[in-house]
Protein backbone atom coordinates (compact mmCIF):
# COMPACT_ATOMS: atom_id res chain seq x y z
CA UNK A 1 0.00 0.00 0.00
CA UNK A 2 2.71 2.41 0.95
CA UNK A 3 5.66 0.43 -0.24
CA UNK A 4 7.06 3.34 -2.30
CA UNK A 5 7.50 5.36 0.86
CA UNK A 6 8.85 2.50 2.89
CA UNK A 7 11.40 1.61 0.28
CA UNK A 8 13.16 4.92 0.65
CA UNK A 9 16.37 4.64 2.64
CA UNK A 10 16.60 6.34 5.99
CA UNK A 11 17.19 10.08 5.49
CA UNK A 12 19.54 10.26 8.43
CA UNK A 13 21.48 7.20 7.31
CA UNK A 14 21.59 6.02 10.90
CA UNK A 15 24.71 3.93 10.63
CA UNK A 16 26.18 4.82 7.31
CA UNK A 17 26.06 2.87 4.05
CA UNK A 18 26.77 -0.56 5.46
CA UNK A 19 23.50 -2.11 4.29
CA UNK A 20 25.32 -4.38 1.86
CA UNK A 21 26.60 -6.43 4.81
CA UNK A 22 23.30 -8.16 5.44
CA UNK A 23 20.96 -7.31 2.58
CA UNK A 24 18.93 -10.45 3.19
CA UNK A 25 18.00 -9.45 6.73
CA UNK A 26 17.15 -5.95 5.57
CA UNK A 27 14.98 -7.36 2.78
CA UNK A 28 12.93 -9.63 5.04
CA UNK A 29 12.68 -6.92 7.67
CA UNK A 30 11.21 -4.63 5.05
CA UNK A 31 8.70 -7.24 3.95
CA UNK A 32 7.66 -7.72 7.58
CA UNK A 33 7.37 -3.98 8.02
CA UNK A 34 5.26 -3.67 4.88
CA UNK A 35 2.86 -6.34 6.16
CA UNK A 36 2.70 -4.55 9.50
CA UNK A 37 1.91 -1.25 7.80
CA UNK A 38 -0.89 -2.85 5.78
CA UNK A 39 -2.34 -4.37 8.97
CA UNK A 40 -2.18 -0.94 10.61
CA UNK A 41 -3.94 0.76 7.73
CA UNK A 42 -6.68 -1.82 7.01
CA UNK A 43 -8.86 -1.02 10.05
CA UNK A 44 -8.63 2.67 9.32
CA UNK A 45 -9.58 2.06 5.70
CA UNK A 46 -12.62 0.02 6.77
CA UNK A 47 -13.79 2.74 9.15
CA UNK A 48 -13.23 5.36 6.44
CA UNK A 49 -15.35 3.38 3.99
CA UNK A 50 -18.19 3.03 6.49
CA UNK A 51 -18.06 6.76 7.24
CA UNK A 52 -19.23 7.62 3.73
CA UNK A 53 -21.49 4.69 2.95
CA UNK A 54 -25.22 5.29 2.92
CA UNK A 55 -26.05 1.62 2.61
CA UNK A 56 -23.80 -1.40 2.52
CA UNK A 57 -26.02 -4.48 2.61
CA UNK A 58 -24.85 -8.05 3.11
CA UNK A 59 -23.04 -9.60 1.30
CA UNK A 60 -21.62 -6.96 -1.02
CA UNK A 61 -18.00 -5.98 -0.59
CA UNK A 62 -18.49 -2.32 -1.44
CA UNK A 63 -21.08 0.19 -0.26
CA UNK A 64 -24.19 0.38 -2.42
CA UNK A 65 -24.45 4.16 -2.15
CA UNK A 66 -22.45 6.95 -0.62
CA UNK A 67 -23.39 9.85 1.62
CA UNK A 68 -21.87 12.77 3.51
CA UNK A 69 -24.49 12.42 6.24
CA UNK A 70 -21.98 11.12 8.79
CA UNK A 71 -19.57 14.00 8.40
CA UNK A 72 -22.45 16.49 8.36
CA UNK A 73 -23.51 15.18 11.77
CA UNK A 74 -20.01 15.18 13.21
CA UNK A 75 -19.02 18.57 11.86
CA UNK A 76 -22.36 20.21 12.67
CA UNK A 77 -22.20 23.33 14.75
CA UNK A 78 -23.66 21.68 17.84
CA UNK A 79 -22.60 20.46 21.27
CA UNK A 80 -22.33 16.91 19.93
CA UNK A 81 -20.50 18.03 16.81
CA UNK A 82 -17.85 20.70 16.49
CA UNK A 83 -18.61 21.95 20.00
CA UNK A 84 -17.39 18.71 21.56
CA UNK A 85 -14.43 18.61 19.22
CA UNK A 86 -13.24 22.08 20.27
CA UNK A 87 -13.85 21.26 23.92
CA UNK A 88 -11.76 18.10 23.60
CA UNK A 89 -8.94 19.92 21.84
CA UNK A 90 -8.98 22.62 24.54
CA UNK A 91 -8.91 20.08 27.37
CA UNK A 92 -6.15 18.08 25.68
CA UNK A 93 -4.00 21.20 25.14
CA UNK A 94 -4.48 22.30 28.74
CA UNK A 95 -3.67 18.81 30.02
CA UNK A 96 -0.60 18.56 27.80
CA UNK A 97 0.75 21.95 28.87
CA UNK A 98 0.07 21.39 32.57
CA UNK A 99 1.38 17.83 32.76
CA UNK A 100 4.49 18.66 30.78
CA UNK A 101 5.33 21.60 33.05
CA UNK A 102 4.85 19.44 36.12
CA UNK A 103 6.88 16.59 34.65
CA UNK A 104 9.70 18.90 33.51
CA UNK A 105 10.15 20.11 37.07
CA UNK A 106 9.70 16.65 38.57
CA UNK A 107 12.23 15.12 36.19
CA UNK A 108 14.82 17.72 37.22
CA UNK A 109 14.24 16.78 40.85
CA UNK A 110 14.82 13.11 40.03
CA UNK A 111 17.70 13.38 37.58
CA UNK A 112 19.75 16.36 38.75
CA UNK A 113 19.41 16.30 42.53
CA UNK A 114 20.08 13.81 45.29
CA UNK A 115 17.62 14.10 48.12
CA UNK A 116 15.83 12.06 50.69
CA UNK A 117 12.61 10.58 49.32
CA UNK A 118 13.70 10.67 45.71
CA UNK A 119 13.11 6.97 45.04
CA UNK A 120 9.71 7.13 46.72
CA UNK A 121 8.77 10.16 44.64
CA UNK A 122 9.88 8.41 41.46
CA UNK A 123 7.80 5.36 42.33
CA UNK A 124 4.76 7.45 43.25
CA UNK A 125 4.74 9.24 39.91
CA UNK A 126 4.82 5.85 38.15
CA UNK A 127 1.81 4.51 40.07
CA UNK A 128 -0.74 5.38 37.35
CA UNK A 129 1.14 2.84 35.21
CA UNK A 130 0.71 0.17 37.87
CA UNK A 131 -2.90 0.63 38.91
CA UNK A 132 -5.61 0.87 36.25
CA UNK A 133 -7.29 4.18 35.53
CA UNK A 134 -10.72 2.61 36.05
CA UNK A 135 -9.89 1.85 39.68
CA UNK A 136 -8.67 5.41 40.21
CA UNK A 137 -11.68 6.93 38.44
CA UNK A 138 -14.31 5.04 40.45
CA UNK A 139 -12.44 5.60 43.69
CA UNK A 140 -11.86 9.31 43.32
CA UNK A 141 -15.27 10.22 41.93
CA UNK A 142 -16.91 10.93 45.28
CA UNK A 143 -13.96 13.03 46.39
CA UNK A 144 -14.11 15.09 43.20
CA UNK A 145 -17.83 15.67 43.72
CA UNK A 146 -17.24 16.84 47.27
CA UNK A 147 -14.40 19.14 46.23
CA UNK A 148 -16.61 20.64 43.54
CA UNK A 149 -14.26 19.41 40.85
CA UNK A 150 -16.67 16.91 39.30
CA UNK A 151 -18.74 17.97 36.32
CA UNK A 152 -16.23 20.72 35.57
CA UNK A 153 -13.69 21.15 32.81
CA UNK A 154 -11.00 21.91 35.39
CA UNK A 155 -11.64 18.62 37.18
CA UNK A 156 -11.44 16.68 33.93
CA UNK A 157 -8.14 18.36 33.02
CA UNK A 158 -6.76 17.53 36.47
CA UNK A 159 -7.84 13.88 36.20
CA UNK A 160 -6.38 13.52 32.71
CA UNK A 161 -3.12 15.07 33.91
CA UNK A 162 -2.79 12.52 36.69
CA UNK A 163 -3.13 9.61 34.28
CA UNK A 164 -0.74 11.25 31.80
CA UNK A 165 1.88 11.99 34.47
CA UNK A 166 3.95 8.77 34.25
CA UNK A 167 4.19 8.99 30.46
CA UNK A 168 5.38 12.60 30.69
CA UNK A 169 7.78 11.81 33.54
CA UNK A 170 9.34 8.97 31.54
CA UNK A 171 9.95 11.17 28.53
CA UNK A 172 11.22 14.14 30.55
CA UNK A 173 13.54 11.99 32.68
CA UNK A 174 15.16 10.56 29.56
CA UNK A 175 15.77 13.96 28.03
CA UNK A 176 16.85 15.62 31.30
CA UNK A 177 19.37 12.86 31.92
CA UNK A 178 20.68 13.19 28.37
CA UNK A 179 20.94 16.97 28.48
CA UNK A 180 22.55 17.02 31.93
CA UNK A 181 23.82 20.26 33.32
CA UNK A 182 26.73 20.99 31.02
CA UNK A 183 25.06 23.72 28.98
CA UNK A 184 23.61 25.45 32.02
CA UNK A 185 26.90 25.44 33.87
CA UNK A 186 28.74 26.70 30.81
CA UNK A 187 26.20 29.46 30.42
CA UNK A 188 26.41 30.49 34.07
CA UNK A 189 30.21 30.36 34.01
CA UNK A 190 30.23 32.66 31.02
CA UNK A 191 28.31 35.17 33.05
CA UNK A 192 24.79 34.72 31.68
CA UNK A 193 21.99 35.54 34.10
CA UNK A 194 19.65 32.88 35.45
CA UNK A 195 16.85 33.87 33.11
CA UNK A 196 19.11 33.95 30.08
CA UNK A 197 20.45 30.54 31.07
CA UNK A 198 16.93 29.16 31.34
CA UNK A 199 15.90 30.51 27.95
CA UNK A 200 19.10 29.89 26.00
CA UNK A 201 20.62 26.83 27.66
CA UNK A 202 18.14 24.79 29.71
CA UNK A 203 14.99 24.93 27.60
CA UNK A 204 16.64 24.35 24.19
CA UNK A 205 18.30 21.22 25.59
CA UNK A 206 14.97 19.90 26.82
CA UNK A 207 12.93 21.06 23.83
CA UNK A 208 12.62 17.76 21.92
CA UNK A 209 11.51 16.01 25.10
CA UNK A 210 9.05 18.75 25.93
CA UNK A 211 7.54 18.45 22.47
CA UNK A 212 7.18 14.64 22.70
CA UNK A 213 5.72 14.91 26.18
CA UNK A 214 3.18 17.49 25.00
CA UNK A 215 2.22 15.19 22.17
CA UNK A 216 1.88 12.09 24.36
CA UNK A 217 -0.27 13.91 26.93
CA UNK A 218 -2.39 15.44 24.19
CA UNK A 219 -3.10 12.01 22.71
CA UNK A 220 -3.86 10.48 26.12
CA UNK A 221 -6.27 13.23 27.06
CA UNK A 222 -7.94 13.32 23.67
CA UNK A 223 -8.71 9.60 23.69
CA UNK A 224 -9.78 9.37 27.34
CA UNK A 225 -13.30 8.02 27.74
CA UNK A 226 -13.91 6.35 31.08
CA UNK A 227 -12.22 8.95 33.26
CA UNK A 228 -14.03 11.80 31.49
CA UNK A 229 -17.33 9.99 31.90
CA UNK A 230 -16.89 9.59 35.66
CA UNK A 231 -15.29 12.90 36.52
CA UNK A 232 -17.19 14.98 33.99
CA UNK A 233 -20.41 13.25 35.01
CA UNK A 234 -21.81 13.69 31.51
CA UNK A 235 -21.66 17.48 31.89
CA UNK A 236 -18.29 17.73 30.16
CA UNK A 237 -19.08 16.26 26.76
CA UNK A 238 -15.78 15.65 25.07
CA UNK A 239 -15.46 14.20 21.60
CA UNK A 240 -14.57 10.74 22.92
CA UNK A 241 -17.62 10.83 25.16
CA UNK A 242 -19.96 11.79 22.32
CA UNK A 243 -18.63 9.23 19.87
CA UNK A 244 -18.55 6.27 22.27
CA UNK A 245 -22.29 5.41 22.24
CA UNK A 246 -22.19 5.22 18.45
CA UNK A 247 -19.48 2.57 18.53
CA UNK A 248 -21.50 -0.12 20.23
CA UNK A 249 -23.77 -0.50 17.24
CA UNK A 250 -26.53 1.44 15.64
CA UNK A 251 -25.54 4.00 13.07
CA UNK A 252 -22.33 2.81 11.47
CA UNK A 253 -22.11 5.77 9.10
CA UNK A 254 -22.03 8.29 11.94
CA UNK A 255 -19.76 6.07 14.04
CA UNK A 256 -17.34 5.81 11.14
CA UNK A 257 -17.40 9.56 10.56
CA UNK A 258 -16.64 10.22 14.23
CA UNK A 259 -13.77 7.77 14.00
CA UNK A 260 -12.28 9.36 10.91
CA UNK A 261 -12.56 12.90 12.29
CA UNK A 262 -10.92 11.67 15.51
CA UNK A 263 -8.02 10.13 13.61
CA UNK A 264 -7.70 13.12 11.26
CA UNK A 265 -7.53 15.62 14.13
CA UNK A 266 -4.99 13.59 16.11
CA UNK A 267 -2.92 12.99 13.00
CA UNK A 268 -2.85 16.71 12.20
CA UNK A 269 -1.74 17.60 15.71
CA UNK A 270 0.76 14.77 15.59
CA UNK A 271 2.31 15.84 12.30
CA UNK A 272 2.55 19.44 13.50
CA UNK A 273 4.39 18.27 16.61
CA UNK A 274 6.63 15.89 14.66
CA UNK A 275 7.66 18.78 12.44
CA UNK A 276 8.37 20.83 15.53
CA UNK A 277 10.42 18.05 17.17
CA UNK A 278 12.34 17.55 13.94
CA UNK A 279 13.13 21.27 13.74
CA UNK A 280 14.12 21.42 17.41
CA UNK A 281 16.47 18.45 17.03
CA UNK A 282 18.04 20.08 13.98
CA UNK A 283 18.49 23.37 15.85
CA UNK A 284 20.00 21.53 18.79
CA UNK A 285 22.42 19.62 16.60
CA UNK A 286 23.66 22.73 14.79
CA UNK A 287 24.06 24.42 18.16
CA UNK A 288 26.35 21.57 19.24
CA UNK A 289 28.39 21.73 16.07
CA UNK A 290 28.83 25.48 16.34
CA UNK A 291 29.96 25.38 19.92
CA UNK B 1 13.86 32.44 47.46
CA UNK B 2 16.86 34.62 46.71
CA UNK B 3 16.76 35.65 50.34
CA UNK B 4 17.93 32.19 51.34
CA UNK B 5 21.62 31.38 51.34
CA UNK B 6 22.80 29.34 48.38
CA UNK B 7 23.32 26.13 50.29
CA UNK B 8 19.84 26.12 51.80
CA UNK B 9 18.41 26.94 48.40
CA UNK B 10 20.10 23.90 46.89
CA UNK B 11 18.69 21.73 49.63
CA UNK B 12 15.15 22.98 49.18
CA UNK B 13 15.25 23.07 45.39
CA UNK B 14 14.52 19.38 44.66
CA UNK B 15 11.53 19.39 47.00
CA UNK B 16 10.08 22.45 45.31
CA UNK B 17 10.69 20.92 41.89
CA UNK B 18 9.03 17.67 42.93
CA UNK B 19 6.08 19.31 44.66
CA UNK B 20 3.61 19.68 41.75
CA UNK B 21 4.15 16.12 40.51
CA UNK B 22 4.00 14.83 44.08
CA UNK B 23 0.64 16.55 44.53
CA UNK B 24 -0.73 14.90 41.39
CA UNK B 25 0.59 11.53 42.57
CA UNK B 26 -1.08 12.15 45.94
CA UNK B 27 -4.45 12.75 44.28
CA UNK B 28 -3.98 9.45 42.46
CA UNK B 29 -3.04 7.60 45.63
CA UNK B 30 -5.92 9.26 47.44
CA UNK B 31 -8.36 8.16 44.74
CA UNK B 32 -7.20 4.56 44.81
CA UNK B 33 -7.06 4.47 48.63
CA UNK B 34 -10.54 5.95 48.78
CA UNK B 35 -11.81 3.19 46.52
CA UNK B 36 -10.04 0.49 48.50
CA UNK B 37 -11.48 1.90 51.74
CA UNK B 38 -14.97 1.87 50.26
CA UNK B 39 -14.44 -1.79 49.44
CA UNK B 40 -13.99 -2.34 53.17
CA UNK B 41 -17.23 -0.51 53.81
CA UNK B 42 -15.72 2.80 54.84
CA UNK B 43 -17.79 5.62 53.40
CA UNK B 44 -17.42 8.70 55.59
CA UNK B 45 -19.93 10.66 53.54
CA UNK B 46 -22.57 8.09 54.46
CA UNK B 47 -21.41 7.87 58.07
CA UNK B 48 -20.01 4.41 57.54
CA UNK B 49 -16.78 4.22 59.47
CA UNK B 50 -16.33 0.63 60.62
CA UNK B 51 -14.17 -1.51 58.37
CA UNK B 52 -15.78 -4.78 57.36
CA UNK B 53 -14.93 -7.70 55.13
CA UNK B 54 -18.57 -8.22 54.33
CA UNK B 55 -18.38 -6.86 50.79
CA UNK B 56 -15.32 -8.86 49.87
CA UNK B 57 -17.00 -11.96 51.27
CA UNK B 58 -20.12 -11.29 49.24
CA UNK B 59 -18.12 -10.54 46.13
CA UNK B 60 -16.09 -13.71 46.49
CA UNK B 61 -19.27 -15.68 47.08
CA UNK B 62 -20.59 -14.59 43.70
CA UNK B 63 -20.80 -17.42 41.24
CA UNK B 64 -19.49 -15.31 38.39
CA UNK B 65 -16.52 -13.87 40.26
CA UNK B 66 -14.03 -16.62 39.63
CA UNK B 67 -14.90 -16.82 35.96
CA UNK B 68 -14.68 -13.01 35.69
CA UNK B 69 -11.34 -12.96 37.42
CA UNK B 70 -9.91 -15.73 35.29
CA UNK B 71 -11.35 -14.19 32.14
CA UNK B 72 -9.76 -10.81 32.91
CA UNK B 73 -6.43 -12.45 33.66
CA UNK B 74 -6.65 -14.58 30.53
CA UNK B 75 -7.37 -11.61 28.26
CA UNK B 76 -4.64 -9.47 29.83
CA UNK B 77 -2.06 -12.23 29.84
CA UNK B 78 -2.66 -13.50 26.31
CA UNK B 79 -2.81 -10.05 24.75
CA UNK B 80 0.23 -8.71 26.56
CA UNK B 81 2.28 -11.84 25.85
CA UNK B 82 1.47 -11.57 22.15
CA UNK B 83 2.28 -7.86 22.36
CA UNK B 84 5.58 -8.72 24.03
CA UNK B 85 6.69 -11.10 21.29
CA UNK B 86 5.24 -9.00 18.48
CA UNK B 87 6.62 -5.77 19.92
CA UNK B 88 10.15 -7.13 20.22
CA UNK B 89 9.89 -8.52 16.69
CA UNK B 90 8.62 -5.22 15.32
CA UNK B 91 11.31 -3.33 17.15
CA UNK B 92 13.96 -5.67 15.70
CA UNK B 93 12.47 -5.33 12.24
CA UNK B 94 12.47 -1.53 12.47
CA UNK B 95 16.13 -1.58 13.41
CA UNK B 96 17.08 -4.07 10.70
CA UNK B 97 14.95 -2.58 7.93
CA UNK B 98 16.72 0.75 8.40
CA UNK B 99 13.23 2.15 8.15
CA UNK B 100 12.76 5.75 7.17
CA UNK B 101 11.05 8.30 9.33
CA UNK B 102 7.69 8.06 7.61
CA UNK B 103 7.53 4.26 7.83
CA UNK B 104 8.57 4.35 11.47
CA UNK B 105 5.96 6.93 12.34
CA UNK B 106 3.19 5.14 10.46
CA UNK B 107 4.12 1.79 12.00
CA UNK B 108 4.27 2.99 15.60
CA UNK B 109 2.47 6.26 16.06
CA UNK B 110 -0.72 5.67 14.13
CA UNK B 111 -1.77 2.77 16.39
CA UNK B 112 -0.61 4.59 19.53
CA UNK B 113 -2.73 7.63 18.81
CA UNK B 114 -5.88 5.76 17.77
CA UNK B 115 -8.37 5.40 20.60
CA UNK B 116 -8.93 1.81 21.80
CA UNK B 117 -12.67 2.07 21.29
CA UNK B 118 -12.21 3.06 17.66
CA UNK B 119 -10.11 -0.02 17.05
CA UNK B 120 -12.86 -2.05 18.68
CA UNK B 121 -15.27 -0.52 16.19
CA UNK B 122 -12.99 -1.45 13.29
CA UNK B 123 -12.81 -5.03 14.60
CA UNK B 124 -16.60 -5.06 14.70
CA UNK B 125 -16.82 -3.81 11.13
CA UNK B 126 -14.31 -6.42 9.99
CA UNK B 127 -15.12 -9.47 12.09
CA UNK B 128 -18.76 -9.33 13.11
CA UNK B 129 -21.24 -11.75 11.58
CA UNK B 130 -22.01 -9.39 8.72
CA UNK B 131 -18.51 -7.91 8.68
CA UNK B 132 -16.09 -7.65 5.82
CA UNK B 133 -14.30 -10.93 6.50
CA UNK B 134 -17.59 -12.83 6.64
CA UNK B 135 -18.50 -11.23 3.30
CA UNK B 136 -15.21 -12.32 1.79
CA UNK B 137 -15.80 -15.85 3.03
CA UNK B 138 -19.31 -15.70 1.58
CA UNK B 139 -17.76 -14.84 -1.76
CA UNK B 140 -15.71 -18.02 -1.73
CA UNK B 141 -18.69 -19.95 -0.45
CA UNK B 142 -17.54 -20.72 3.08
CA UNK B 143 -20.20 -18.67 4.83
CA UNK B 144 -23.83 -18.68 3.76
CA UNK B 145 -25.46 -16.26 6.18
CA UNK B 146 -24.05 -13.79 8.78
CA UNK B 147 -24.94 -16.18 11.60
CA UNK B 148 -22.58 -18.82 10.16
CA UNK B 149 -19.53 -16.69 10.85
CA UNK B 150 -17.92 -16.91 14.32
CA UNK B 151 -18.39 -13.24 15.18
CA UNK B 152 -15.68 -11.43 17.14
CA UNK B 153 -18.25 -9.50 19.13
CA UNK B 154 -19.49 -11.34 22.14
CA UNK B 155 -17.22 -14.36 21.55
CA UNK B 156 -16.39 -16.10 24.80
CA UNK B 157 -12.83 -16.68 23.64
CA UNK B 158 -12.48 -12.90 23.48
CA UNK B 159 -10.39 -13.02 20.32
CA UNK B 160 -11.84 -9.70 19.16
CA UNK B 161 -10.73 -8.04 22.38
CA UNK B 162 -7.28 -9.57 22.11
CA UNK B 163 -7.06 -8.40 18.51
CA UNK B 164 -7.77 -4.81 19.57
CA UNK B 165 -5.18 -4.93 22.33
CA UNK B 166 -2.44 -6.39 20.20
CA UNK B 167 -3.12 -3.95 17.36
CA UNK B 168 -2.57 -1.17 19.86
CA UNK B 169 0.09 -2.63 22.12
CA UNK B 170 2.55 -4.30 19.72
CA UNK B 171 3.45 -0.86 18.34
CA UNK B 172 3.45 0.61 21.87
CA UNK B 173 5.91 -2.01 23.07
CA UNK B 174 8.07 -1.46 20.01
CA UNK B 175 7.86 2.30 20.60
CA UNK B 176 9.18 1.82 24.14
CA UNK B 177 12.12 -0.33 23.05
CA UNK B 178 13.11 0.65 19.52
CA UNK B 179 15.47 3.54 20.24
CA UNK B 180 17.30 1.60 22.96
CA UNK B 181 17.48 -1.47 20.73
CA UNK B 182 18.85 0.53 17.81
CA UNK B 183 21.46 2.09 20.06
CA UNK B 184 22.60 -1.25 21.54
CA UNK B 185 22.43 -3.12 18.26
CA UNK B 186 24.64 -0.51 16.60
CA UNK B 187 27.19 -0.39 19.38
CA UNK B 188 27.47 -3.59 21.42
CA UNK B 189 25.64 -5.80 18.94
CA UNK B 190 28.10 -4.81 16.24
CA UNK B 191 30.96 -5.36 18.66
CA UNK B 192 29.70 -8.89 19.29
CA UNK B 193 29.54 -9.47 15.54
CA UNK B 194 33.11 -8.25 15.17
CA UNK B 195 34.14 -10.70 17.90
CA UNK B 196 32.69 -13.54 15.84
CA UNK B 197 29.12 -13.92 17.09
CA UNK B 198 26.58 -14.64 14.38
CA UNK B 199 23.53 -12.41 13.97
CA UNK B 200 21.36 -14.67 16.11
CA UNK B 201 23.85 -14.85 18.95
CA UNK B 202 24.44 -11.10 18.82
CA UNK B 203 20.71 -10.47 19.10
CA UNK B 204 19.78 -13.16 21.63
CA UNK B 205 22.83 -12.89 23.89
CA UNK B 206 23.74 -9.21 23.70
CA UNK B 207 21.03 -6.92 22.36
CA UNK B 208 17.97 -8.64 23.85
CA UNK B 209 19.28 -9.04 27.43
CA UNK B 210 20.34 -5.41 27.48
CA UNK B 211 16.89 -4.31 26.33
CA UNK B 212 15.16 -6.62 28.80
CA UNK B 213 14.56 -3.89 31.38
CA UNK B 214 12.73 -1.62 28.96
CA UNK B 215 10.83 -4.55 27.47
CA UNK B 216 9.68 -5.88 30.85
CA UNK B 217 8.60 -2.46 31.94
CA UNK B 218 6.52 -1.91 28.80
CA UNK B 219 5.07 -5.39 29.23
CA UNK B 220 3.93 -4.53 32.75
CA UNK B 221 2.29 -1.29 31.57
CA UNK B 222 0.47 -3.13 28.79
CA UNK B 223 -0.61 -5.98 31.10
CA UNK B 224 -2.02 -3.61 33.73
CA UNK B 225 -3.78 -1.62 31.06
CA UNK B 226 -5.41 -4.66 29.51
CA UNK B 227 -6.42 -5.95 32.93
CA UNK B 228 -8.02 -2.72 34.02
CA UNK B 229 -9.52 -1.16 30.94
CA UNK B 230 -13.24 -0.88 30.47
CA UNK B 231 -14.01 0.23 26.92
CA UNK B 232 -12.87 -2.72 24.84
CA UNK B 233 -14.41 -5.58 26.84
CA UNK B 234 -17.56 -3.49 27.22
CA UNK B 235 -17.87 -3.12 23.45
CA UNK B 236 -16.70 -6.55 22.34
CA UNK B 237 -17.05 -8.81 25.37
CA UNK B 238 -19.59 -11.59 25.86
CA UNK B 239 -22.53 -11.28 28.27
CA UNK B 240 -20.80 -13.81 30.50
CA UNK B 241 -18.16 -13.88 31.78
CA UNK B 242 -17.62 -10.15 32.10
CA UNK B 243 -14.23 -8.70 32.91
CA UNK B 244 -13.66 -7.29 36.40
CA UNK B 245 -13.75 -3.60 35.39
CA UNK B 246 -17.00 -4.10 33.44
CA UNK B 247 -18.53 -5.93 36.40
CA UNK B 248 -17.31 -3.22 38.77
CA UNK B 249 -18.79 -0.44 36.67
CA UNK B 250 -22.18 -2.18 36.49
CA UNK B 251 -22.25 -2.34 40.31
CA UNK B 252 -20.95 1.24 40.46
CA UNK B 253 -23.88 2.53 38.42
CA UNK B 254 -26.47 0.98 40.72
CA UNK B 255 -28.76 3.71 42.10
CA UNK B 256 -28.19 2.38 45.62
CA UNK B 257 -24.95 4.05 46.64
CA UNK B 258 -24.06 1.37 49.21
CA UNK B 259 -23.77 -0.94 46.24
CA UNK B 260 -20.54 0.88 45.45
CA UNK B 261 -18.88 -1.13 48.18
CA UNK B 262 -19.24 -4.24 45.98
CA UNK B 263 -17.91 -2.31 43.06
CA UNK B 264 -14.90 -1.20 45.09
CA UNK B 265 -14.31 -4.72 46.38
CA UNK B 266 -14.12 -5.81 42.73
CA UNK B 267 -11.74 -2.92 42.03
CA UNK B 268 -9.73 -3.96 45.06
CA UNK B 269 -9.39 -7.40 43.52
CA UNK B 270 -8.16 -5.86 40.26
CA UNK B 271 -5.70 -3.70 42.21
CA UNK B 272 -4.45 -6.78 44.04
CA UNK B 273 -3.78 -8.56 40.74
CA UNK B 274 -1.95 -5.48 39.43
CA UNK B 275 0.10 -5.26 42.62
CA UNK B 276 1.07 -8.91 42.24
CA UNK B 277 2.17 -8.20 38.68
CA UNK B 278 4.20 -5.23 39.92
CA UNK B 279 5.86 -7.34 42.61
CA UNK B 280 6.74 -10.01 40.05
CA UNK B 281 8.18 -7.25 37.85
CA UNK B 282 10.37 -5.78 40.59
CA UNK B 283 11.44 -9.23 41.73
CA UNK B 284 12.50 -10.20 38.24
CA UNK B 285 14.39 -6.91 37.81
CA UNK B 286 16.19 -7.51 41.10
CA UNK B 287 16.96 -11.10 40.13
CA UNK B 288 18.33 -10.00 36.77
CA UNK B 289 20.47 -7.30 38.38
CA UNK B 290 21.87 -9.76 40.87
CA UNK B 291 22.58 -12.32 38.18
CA UNK B 292 24.31 -9.71 36.05
CA UNK B 293 26.34 -8.44 38.97
CA UNK B 294 27.27 -12.07 39.76
CA UNK B 295 28.25 -12.62 36.16
CA UNK B 296 30.58 -9.64 36.25
CA UNK B 297 32.28 -10.84 39.43
CA UNK B 298 32.66 -14.43 38.31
Amino acid sequence: MRSEKRGRPSPQGTNGPRGSKAPKVTFWARIYLAVHLVLVLIPIAIVATWSVSASWPWPSLAPASLTTRGFETVLADSSTGLGSLWLSIGIAIACAAFTTCVATLGARAICLHTWRGRRLFEFATMLPFLIPGTVFAMGVQVAFIRLGLARSVGGVILAHSIVALPYAMNIMCDVTRAAGRRMEEASLTCGAGRFATLVHATLPGLAPGIASSLLMCYILSFSQYFLTLLIGGGAVRTFALVLFPYLGGGDRTIAGAYGIVFIAVTLTVFLAFELLIHKLRAVEETAYYES
Amino acid sequence: MSLLPRKARNRVAPYLLALPAALLACVFIFGVANGVAQGFGIMPFLDMHTPTLEYYEQVFAREDLLSSLLYSLYLALVSSLIALVGGVALSYVLVKAKAGRVARLAALQVPIMTMHALVAMAVMFAFSGSGLVARLLHLVGLVATPSDFPSATGATSGWGIILVYIWKEIPYLAFCTVSLMRHISESLGEAARTCGADARQAFLQVTLPLCAGAILRAFLVVFVFALGSYEVPFLLGPTAPKTLPVLAFIEFQDPDIVNRCYSMALNGTTTLLCSLATIVYFASIALRDRRQAGGVHA
